[in-house]
């Protein structure tokens, strides 16, 4: 879809690559720059010798993962000869996606002023966590830092406990999500008229849409919102249901009052209560909880799962990873491909979330190894020959493993 | 509309037939960069006119507000005759799966096409009933919040389908993108699956399983083993958001909270061997904390290259400089009413987001559609 796009990714971890790893699903050339130094972090940020000798980078599943479908490159951007390389590789380019911190690029003089001298029509999507501007423009920041540093916690959880995260990386994924979004704006404008642009995107403020009702209540309804738990106040019930089995459980949402006749004459528990309408559930949604509980619990969760749905109540059983692999939705959607891979074998993917029709979109290529295709792009591309590869090499400027 | 001479998507006409809060994330995000965005709404308006918050004094949804505004508003029945008329007139057409209305007017039409559904339409669930927590506990992320023994937590909101409207975004551009480019030379017809858009919070749980690594368990309010110290902690005023990954990182949190019995023990240099010593260092790292300033730490953290966060409240989020200075949040007016809502994530400098946003009433615009 996307052939003849051109990217080169910077970035690192999980948000930038995960930004490119969409434009690479959907057919861009995305060029990955890494060196043999300053390597993806995401291969380890605790790095040892005994790991690089152990081949310890081709084998990070995080790094494996959202890296397919790309090319890599390694350059020393620190070296004069490594920052030429580079710019010649972007004169050829569509776009540059980076996601460091602030200070970074410039000290490298290879921030968006300087790679526009080698191409004045690039896109560059430059995406720290609190963005390109402002007094924190420069601040450190991992997905959870982003996370944090949005509020969201403050409207997750219980009233009487911390604010709550709800996830390792929350930050990470949605500001790829963007990333993405952004680069297809971008790449539109440019098709249109030659024109390119710098691209600022803040990690933190991709988290703002996802906290919008908390925001709102806020800025529009004037009320300080508090973390309610499970009494989010909208529908009910609308909660969590202990099932079945160790640490098991159901999600249920009742959405009208038809729907809790529905349950309601499904449970016996409950057939005393068939008439009452929302604001009486939640009056009473204490006591409803606890009765829904004490019939859940000794349902197996698959089954009541099924047995909702197929009376048109929402329902979902709360999955762990081994339920993941072996849920007959996921299957039957064909979700997982395989891909073999140097040093991990056969490797598991995660399908595209489109599809043009009923085929899932096909992954190609697994993640490269660290500078696989240093000679494809450096001299097949840029027209090094064998001596100067060799020489590169040598210098340290490219390379195919690591070195602390 | 803003001093830019050109939005990037001006040219672009997408129509939202259905109205839910993904179909109008997705259709907000062309609607931002400048495409003429047409809701067909019923009636009695879209079902996102009815979701709180409420616009203080008002029965106006804050929600619906921020999801639609600069949108057109055109009220009616939708009928595949009606919409034959204008189908070449249009980019793209967002609906969801849920809607019978929408899905009859729409089939076999030679139109772009977007369908936004709960789990997708193909599949052994595809006729479920979904909402915004049942993928989050499908997905595997609400499992893993919340503490041990007690039931996990909801994330609140409508996430899941944010998440599913940026994605559908992305894969109906990109094959907006793929037409232009001459790479499609037909129409497509996109299944997004809200669902999968949200796996990619949590698809390395099964990668890592099928490479058989263990799993933890749900272990407790902002607990993220193997990493440690990482969340989210009360200071003498206000909350302090740590990660502390390298050792270097750990070494310098260390000096910051005055805790220099543990910086020279390389034992803690490893975050799995910190996780496993909680009981050891929480007691130490909360002490530490309770007697100090949260925002004078996270700028003498900040300072030391340690990844610290304020972790603001909502009323303290919308007053703080880094997010006013960058215009984080701008206007939406509605009436006589205005609010501040989130802006745009990303600023592209030569197209930026239209800063002026309006909500249109319903049916504002009855009679537009004829009109082209």
């Amino acid at each position: 879809m996307l052939k003849g796009v051109r990217i080169v990714d910077l970035s690192m971890g999980w948000a930038g690559p995960l930004s490119t790893r969409n434009l690479a699903d959907l057919g861009a050339t995305v060029i990955k720059v890494e060196s043999c130094t300053k390597f993806d972090w995401w291969r380890s940020w605790e790095a040892t010798q005994e790991w690089i000798d152990d081949d310890g980078a081709e084998k990070a599943l995080p790094f494996l993962y959202v890296n397919r479908n790309k090319l890599d490159i390694t350059l020393d951007l620190e070296s004069n000869e490594g920052r030429d390389l580079l710019l010649k590789l972007v004169a050829s380019t569509d776009a540059v996606v980076e996601n460091f911190s602030g200070s970074v690029l410039p000290k490298l003089r290879l921030d968006y002023s300087e790679l526009k001298k080698a191409n004045p029509k690039l896109i560059m999507l430059s995406m720290p966590a609190f963005g390109a501007t402002g007094p924190w423009k420069d601040f450190r920041a991992y997905g959870s830092t982003v996370e944090q540093s949005s509020g969201l916690p403050h409207l997750v959880g219980h009233a009487d406990q911390s604010p709550t995260m709800q996830h390792i990386a929350y930050g990470d994924s949605i500001g790829g999500l963007n990333g993405t979004a952004a680069l297809l704006i971008a790449l539109w404008h440019k098709r249109q008229t030659g024109e390119g642009q710098f691209i600022d995107l803040s990690q933190v403020e991709c988290l703002f849409p996802l906290s919008a009702p908390g925001i709102l209540s806020q800025s529009a309804a004037k009320e300080t919102p508090t973390r309610s738990g499970h009494n989010q106040k909208i529908d009910c019930p609308h909660g969590v249901f202990p099932v079945q089995g160790e640490d098991r459980w159901i999600f249920i949402h009742v959405k009208t009052d038809e729907e809790w006749q529905i349950f309601s004459s499904l449970v016996d528990e409950l057939s005393d209560f068939n008439d009452l309408i929302l604001v009486e559930r939640q009056r009473m949604s204490e006591k409803l909880f606890a009765s829904i509980a004490d019939w859940s619990c000794q349902q197996d969760g698959q089954v009541l799962m099924k047995m909702l749905q197929q009376n048109g109540i929402a329902s979902a059983t709360l999955n762990t990873s081994d339920d993941l692999i072996e849920n007959e939705h996921f299957q039957s959607r064909g979700y997982l491909q395989w891909l073999e891979r140097a040093f991990v074998g056969n490797q598991p993917h995660p399908s595209p979330p489109w599809r043009n029709g009923t085929e899932a979109i096909k992954i190609k290529e697994p993640a490269p190894t660290l500078g696989q295709h240093n000679t494809k792009i450096l001299k097949d591309w840029l027209g090094l020959n064998e001596a100067e590869l060799g020489g590169l090499e040598k210098r340290g400027i490219i390379g195919n493993k690591p070195r602390l | 509309m803003n001093s830019a001479a050109h939005s990037a998507l001006e040219s672009m006409r997408v129509i939202d037939l259905s109205g839910t809060v993904a179909t109008e994330y997705s259709a907000k995000l062309f609607c931002d960069y400048g495409a003429d965005v047409v809701n067909i709404e019923p009636e009695e308006g879209f079902q996102t006119r009815l979701l709180p918050p409420f616009i203080k004094g008002t029965s106006i949804s804050a929600l619906h507000a921020y999801l639609n505004a600069n949108k057109k508003s055109v009220c009616g029945p939708i009928e595949k005759n009606y919409l034959e008329r204008f189908l070449r007139k249009s980019d793209l057409f967002l609906y969801s799966l849920d809607d019978h209305r929408a899905m009859e007017a729409i089939a076999d039409s030679s139109a772009n096409q977007c369908c936004i559904s709960w789990y997708g339409e193909s599949g052994a669930y595809s006729g479920y009933k979904g909402s915004d927590g049942c993928i989050q506990a499908m997905s595997g992320l609400m499992r893993g919040i919340g503490a041990p023994g007690e039931a996990p937590i909801i994330p609140p909101g409508y996430q899941a389908q944010i998440i599913g409207g940026l994605s559908a975004f992305n894969g109906s551009m990109a094959f907006l993108l793929g037409q232009l480019m001459g790479n499609l030379d037909e129409h497509f017809k996109l299944d997004c699956s809200i669902l999968e858009a949200n796996m990619c919070l949590t698809d390395l749980g099964p990668i890592n399983r099928l490479n058989g690594n263990e799993i933890p368990p749900r272990m407790g309010i902002n607990r993220f083993p193997p990493t440690y110290p990482l969340g989210v902690w009360p200071c003498k005023n206000g909350w302090l958001g740590v990660t502390a990954l390298s050792p270097s990182q750990w070494k310098s949190f260390c000096q910051l909270l005055d805790l220099d019995d543990f910086i020279d023990i390389d034992f803690f240099d490893v975050s799995i061997n910190r996780y496993m010593s909680i009981d050891v260092l929480e007691p130490a790292i909360l002490k530490s904390l309770e007697e100090k300033d949260a925002e004078e730490l996270f700028y003498r953290g900040q300072e030391m290259r340690i990844p610290l966060a304020r972790v603001p409240t909502m009323e303290e989020l919308l007053k703080i400089d880094q997010y006013k200075t960058r215009g984080a949040f701008t206007p939406i007016k509605s009436g006589s009413k205005s609010f501040l809502a989130p802006s745009s994530p990303f600023r592209l400098l030569k197209t930026p987001a239209i800063d002026l946003r309006v909500l249109a009433d319903l049916g504002e615009h009855n009679g537009y559609l004829d009109k082209l």
